[in-house]
């Protein structure tokens, strides 16, 4: 079934294009010469990102399983990287410069996780791989890989990046959950987090807990925390039917709104393109995502099937927390909006995820 | 796993519908608001003038303390640092801060007219004091003070009560309109028009374009027909004394003065933070014109009327003689004079005062003759003065009486009203009308104030003649009277003669039911010959008329010395 990843990958693009788009209308006019030049950046990487997908296409998914726990250390010396410059220049940071561009070890940590818990629950039997969680206990089944996502996990929330961190716990749930490991182990661990949560509350930064508070209630501090949700949802709102047309932002152009060619990507959208634009592209996020879960569900082999949902998840998890977020549904943590949002990590890796999912589509095909 | 993924984007779906279908118009609004912004661009409240045109009341910048939020980093140090400078407590800033502040980019007035030096000292530190602004409004400005603040009147925030009548002349809440005087007559020539620039700004406040500029048009200046000189000179005579003066060609009915006591200053009402307590509480009401809007008893200044009215109708030649004893009886009660006159002819009458005389004229005549001699010299309705709150005052009829008090009218009555006591009350502008009236020929003017408005002359608007049907013969012999009352070593504001010109008028003392001292009054006109000037002056519970005689005195011998006249 070739069409399913040609499809993907049309949806990709079309949705990488779209973002293209909103991030030109919100840096035309702009006299910073590095925000000028910034939809030129995000072109560059899109098509780097498009490379990276036909190579992983092409490259049989298998070779993930041996490559697992490489990956993983790779994301976690990266991270110990980030935190050690980080503590050398006295300020922190989330990216590397690698010669010229900069990359995010987080984004790696994400997918490097989800191929490791799908090698971690996998075992490789004659002819495939079959789930393993049955025969785990609660040690291996819970504890130790708890473990392996608690590293990276602290490193990120080091960073500071508490949305990151949380995301990557949340597809570490999910991932339990896909992998019929015994559903008491999954109680506890919830009843554990349900527990633990205030002490977590006392862990947190000062500012974290305002972005929180002010989640409740965003006219609390309507200058400080809770501006950026006001004026997103202003900008969201004003967009009415039609919106205000392309490059006619206001919100936007004028920059009422922060972080608008980031995480607050859709708000610019919304506020340019208005309902209509805005229920097209959710119906582009959408069939992204069943089209994924259409791969996930035809792969055979436990390893593959995993992966394609962890992958999945993964997406969903940032669609949907970034439309929660700039709606004022959920908290503010930075998350950003997968293919839209401006940033070379983000794109390259979604795009080499979305590239692991066409080659699990394409390996199927070949049994 | 489909299906919680189908119901999420639904649910994402909806919540997006309710924000921009539902709720669109609102946030546009509020995005507009963001990024509109109006600069205000004020003009400037039409002056008041003089005749000459030296300015009587004006316009001078006042500076207002702006703070946009946004561009506040910490609220809290930029208020104590302004705190400092203005000598403002922090904590009221504060509260005025947080009450006053709309959104985050609206500029917010924290503090509303400053001294320039400190709105100097807030501008040189501006750059560590970053979203203030110091704002240049135009305010009213009295150089003169309390100078002529009756006719003048005063400004404030628009009432409900004016506001529902005002509305469709483009009036809106928080309007500066005038109070009384001038300034609420003439309002819709005198207030200014705003304009405003239409900007579109970013979140820093900076205007990024300009969408539209409406300039603002400045109020109309009005030009009096009072002289600033005259008013200077009847207000320092008044002093304190509760009172009034009004001086008006008798000829045309300009005032040329006009002034009431205890006076304001108005400037207190321009200032929102200043107690207006005083003023509103003070018993001896010092907002009150007493000029048009009281009504007093008019003592013997009302004998003219009754001998216009005698002479008129035939009742008496000029040389009928009566005599007074010092008292005549009439019922069963005796009506007093002050002196025992002896033989008095009308002339003499008037000289000397007489009451016994004026009562038989009285007698002769009837109340309602009187009443209808009264009438015809303008008392008892309004002058029709282009001031807001005319009083008409009061005249009594044994009609009227009978149908509102339920009083029988007794010839008692009729003795009373002869000499200008019992229900009679008239306001001193009323009182001038008539007596320029029998200066000028029998001509009964309407007084006004208004020379211009903007460059358009209005007198010819202004100027509004009736004639009272009166003989010169009659007029002529009065006048000799009124003449003789200053003239005459005998007269009652014989004072007057040696003020270097020639006065002619008539004394008032009303007594006043209240058991406290009579009002004074002195009603004439000058030059006698040529009675360019009317004059009235009238002193509140002062005692007798011959106090009144003396600011009259005062005032015509400074504007002689002045060469005014």
């Amino acid at each position: 079934m070739r069409s399913y990843h040609l499809r993907i990958i049309a949806i990709a693009i079309l949705i990488n294009l779209i973002g293209i788009f909103t991030i030109y209308s919100i840096t035309f006019q702009s006299e910073d010469p590095f925000l000028s030049s910034i939809f030129k950046r995000q072109i560059i990487w899109s098509l780097i990102g498009i490379l990276g997908f036909f190579i992983m296409a092409n490259v049989t998914y298998r070779r993930l399983w041996d490559l697992a726990y490489i990956l993983y250390g790779v994301a976690i010396f990266l991270l110990l990287l980030v935190a050690i410059t980080g503590i050398i220049r006295l300020g922190a940071k989330r990216w590397l410069t690698l010669f010229w561009l900069n990359f995010q070890p987080a984004e790696l940590a994400k997918l490097s996780t989800v191929i490791l818990l799908a090698r971690y629950f996998s075992y490789q039997s004659i002819r495939d791989t079959v789930s393993s969680s049955r025969r785990f206990g609660m040690g291996r089944g819970l504890l130790l890989p708890l473990l392996l996502i608690l590293v990276p996990m602290g490193l990120i929330i080091e960073q500071p990046d508490l949305g990151s961190a949380l995301m990557l716990f949340f597809i570490f749930i999910c991932v339990l959950f896909f992998s019929k490991i015994k559903l008491k182990y999954l109680g506890l661990l919830l009843l554990v987090i349900l527990i633990a949560s205030p002490a977590f509350w006392a862990l947190l930064r000062d500012y974290q807990k305002d972005r929180l508070l002010v989640f409740l209630n965003p006219n609390i501090d309507p200058l400080g925390a809770g501006y950026t949700v006001i004026q997103s949802k202003i900008a969201i709102g004003s967009g009415g039917f039609f919106g205000k047309g392309w490059l006619f932002g206001t919100q936007s152009q004028l920059r009422f709104l922060p972080e608008s060619h980031t995480d607050f990507i859709f708000a610019t959208f919304a506020e340019e393109w208005g309902w209509l634009g805005c229920v097209l592209l959710l119906f582009l996020y959408y069939l992204l995502l069943k089209n994924s879960l259409a791969i996930a569900g035809r792969t055979s082999d436990n390893f593959g099937q995993l992966l394609c949902l962890g992958i999945t998840v993964m997406f969903a998890v940032q669609i949907v927390i970034n439309l929660f977020m700039t709606m004022g549904l959920a908290p503010v943590v930075g998350i950003p909006l997968i293919l839209m949002s401006y940033g070379g990590s983000s794109i390259f890796i979604t795009y080499v995820s979305l590239g692991i999912l066409a080659n699990a589509n394409k390996e199927r095909t070949v049994f | 796993m489909r299906t919680v993924l189908a119901f999420t984007f639904i649910f994402v779906g909806i919540f997006l519908s309710y924000l921009q279908l539902v709720n669109g118009r609102k946030f546009i609004q509020l995005s507009d608001n963001n990024r509109i912004r109006i600069v205000p661009q004020l003009g400037s409240r039409g002056n008041i003038l003089d005749r000459k045109g030296s300015v009587i009341i004006g316009n001078r910048l006042s500076y207002n303390v702006l703070v946009i939020p946004r561009q506040i980093y910490n609220s809290d140090n930029t208020i104590r640092k302004l705190s400092e400078i203005l000598e403002v407590p922090f904590e009221k800033l504060q509260s005025t801060f947080r009450q006053r502040q709309v959104s985050s980019f609206l500029p917010v007035v924290l503090v509303e007219n400053i001294d320039k030096k400190k709105a100097i000292i807030i501008e040189e530190a501006r750059p560590s004091l970053p979203g203030v602004i110091i704002d240049p409004v135009p305010t009213r400005f009295y150089p003169y003070q309390k100078l002529a603040c009756h006719l003048a009147g005063y400004l404030g925030e628009i009432d409900h009560w004016r506001l529902t009548k005002l509305k469709d002349y483009g009036y809106n809440k928080k309007d500066i309109v005038g109070y009384s005087g001038i300034e609420e007559r003439y309002d819709y020539y005198l207030r200014q028009e705003e304009g405003g620039l239409q900007v579109e700004v970013d979140h820093l406040g900076n205007i990024t374009r300009i969408l539209g500029l409406r300039s603002p048009k400045n109020g109309k200046d009005i030009q009096l027909t009072v002289d600033l000189e005259i008013q200077k000179i009847i207000e320092e005579s008044l002093g304190e004394r509760e009172g009034a003066v009004v001086i008006m060609d008798s000829y045309s009915g300009e005032i040329l003065g006009m002034a009431s006591s205890p006076g304001f200053n108005p400037e207190i009402f321009i200032n929102k933070s200043a107690s207006k307590e005083s003023i509103f509480k003070n018993p001896h009401a010092p907002l009150f014109n007493r000029c048009i809007s009281g009504a007093y008893p008019l003592g013997s200044v009302f004998k003219v009327v009754v001998a216009a009215a005698a002479l008129e109708s035939k009742k008496i030649s000029p040389s009928t003689t009566y005599q007074c004893s010092g008292s005549l009886m009439i019922g069963r009660r005796s009506y007093s004079c002050w002196s025992a006159h002896g033989d008095e002819n009308l002339k003499n009458a008037l000289i000397h005062s007489c009451n016994v005389f004026f009562y038989r004229l009285g007698l002769l005549l009837g109340p309602d003759r009187m009443y209808e001699w009264a009438l015809k010299f303008g008392l008892g309705k309004p002058t029709q003065i282009d001031l807001p709150s005319e009083n008409s005052g009061h005249l009594p009829n044994s009609f009227w009486e009978r149908l509102n008090k339920f009083k029988t009218w007794f010839d008692g009555d009729t003795a009373n009203f002869a000499i200008g006591q019992g229900d009679l009350l008239v306001s001193p502008i009323q009182t001038a009308v008539f007596m320029a009236s029998i200066a000028n020929g029998g001509n009964l003017v309407r007084p006004y104030l208004i020379k211009s408005i903007g460059s358009k002359d209005v007198v010819n608007y202004q100027r509004r003649l009736s004639h009272v049907p009166i003989r010169d013969t009659t007029l002529e012999l009065i006048r000799a009277g009124l003449r003789g009352v200053v003239g005459d070593e005998e007269g009652t504001a014989n004072i007057l003669s040696g003020v270097g010109v020639s006065v002619s008028g008539k004394t008032g003392t009303a007594q006043t039911t209240s058991g406290r001292q009579p009002h004074a009054w002195f009603v004439g006109f000058f030059p006698a010959e040529k009675p360019k000037f009317t004059i009235c002056v009238f002193l509140e519970h002062a005692g007798p008329s011959v106090y009144a005689c003396q600011i009259a005195k005062r005032i015509i011998e400074a504007m002689k010395e002045k060469g005014l006249l």
